[in-house]
């Protein structure tokens, strides 16, 4: 079996070069180097999944705060329309839209329905994601 | 072009069926989902709101969270979004190919943070809601 996939001896090694275009190993997903497209996409979905559950509990200790009344939460929302905290709710936006759209190519790819169009996919929903970061982007630092 | 094949015919709908493809399915579905309730959520929050940053004052806050439509969504994607997160850690710790018993283990400790999260999260969503 390992003499049929090209490559296959040579798995077990480490390297990102050695890897290259075989698939994505069981570990070291997150360094990108040497990846083809794919690999890349894959490492930036997870360090953006990653950085989505970090939020989520982040979400949830900021919302605590309106637990302790109104002038908690006032003092909370001066600070968080400074530039400072609208920059990051722009690179929040930009870690959503990259692994939703994301998430949906791999859907596509991955279920079969487009199996033979991830390039094209992923460009165009770059696209997309790149417009609507704009328009996000615009909206948050418009309402300053 | 030459290909060669590298799995048997059929392998792709047996994969869907067994633990991991299971686990593939549930994130897609969940992530789908996902999609459509952070798509409302957002648009709802911060984007139809008129106040500085699109955040919500203290007041604004409890007026919606009371309505109850707003509470079901809410309370849908809290769901959603912890099922997911945990599924997509699992994915990730999976891949650092724990032994069987270490695999136990990552899916209790998920399963108790998934439960936790979720009860922190209702508490939270319920307590704003009656205080409106």
């Amino acid at each position: 079996m390992n003499g049929s996939v090209p490559g296959a001896d040579h798995r077990a090694e480490r390297g990102p070069v050695l890897r290259k275009g075989v698939g994505i190993p069981g570990s070291g997903w997150f360094d990108p180097r040497g990846r083809a497209l794919g690999g890349f996409a894959f490492s930036a979905n997870r360090v953006t999944g990653l950085g989505l559950v970090f939020y989520l509990y982040l979400h949830l200790g900021v919302l605590s705060m309106l637990l302790f009344g109104e002038p908690t939460w006032n003092h909370f929302i001066r600070l968080a329309t400074s530039w400072v905290f609208l920059s990051l709710d722009v690179l929040l936006i930009l870690g959503i839209l990259y692994h939703g759209l994301n998430g949906i190519r791999v859907a596509l790819v991955g279920s079969g329905l487009v199996a033979d169009r991830q390039r094209a996919l992923w460009w165009s929903l770059g696209t997309v994601g790149t417009i609507a970061l704009i328009g996000a982007a615009l909206h948050i630092f418009g309402s300053k | 072009m030459a290909t060669i094949r590298t799995r048997p015919e059929g392998s792709h709908r047996r994969t869907l069926r067994t633990g991991p493809g299971r686990s593939w399915v549930a994130t897609t579905i969940s992530g789908v989902a996902l999609l459509v309730l952070l798509g409302v959520h957002m648009v709802a929050n911060h984007f139809v709101v008129r106040s500085v940053g699109g955040l919500r004052s203290y007041r604004q806050v409890l007026e919606y969270m009371q309505h109850p439509a707003i509470f079901t969504i809410e309370s849908l994607f809290l769901l959603v979004v912890t099922v997911h997160a945990m599924l997509g850690l699992r994915g990730i710790l999976l891949d650092l190919d724990p032994s069987r018993r270490a695999q136990r283990w990552i899916d209790v400790g998920l399963t108790v943070l998934g439960v936790l999260t979720l009860a922190y999260g209702y508490f939270l969503i319920g307590t704003l809601a009656s205080r409106a």
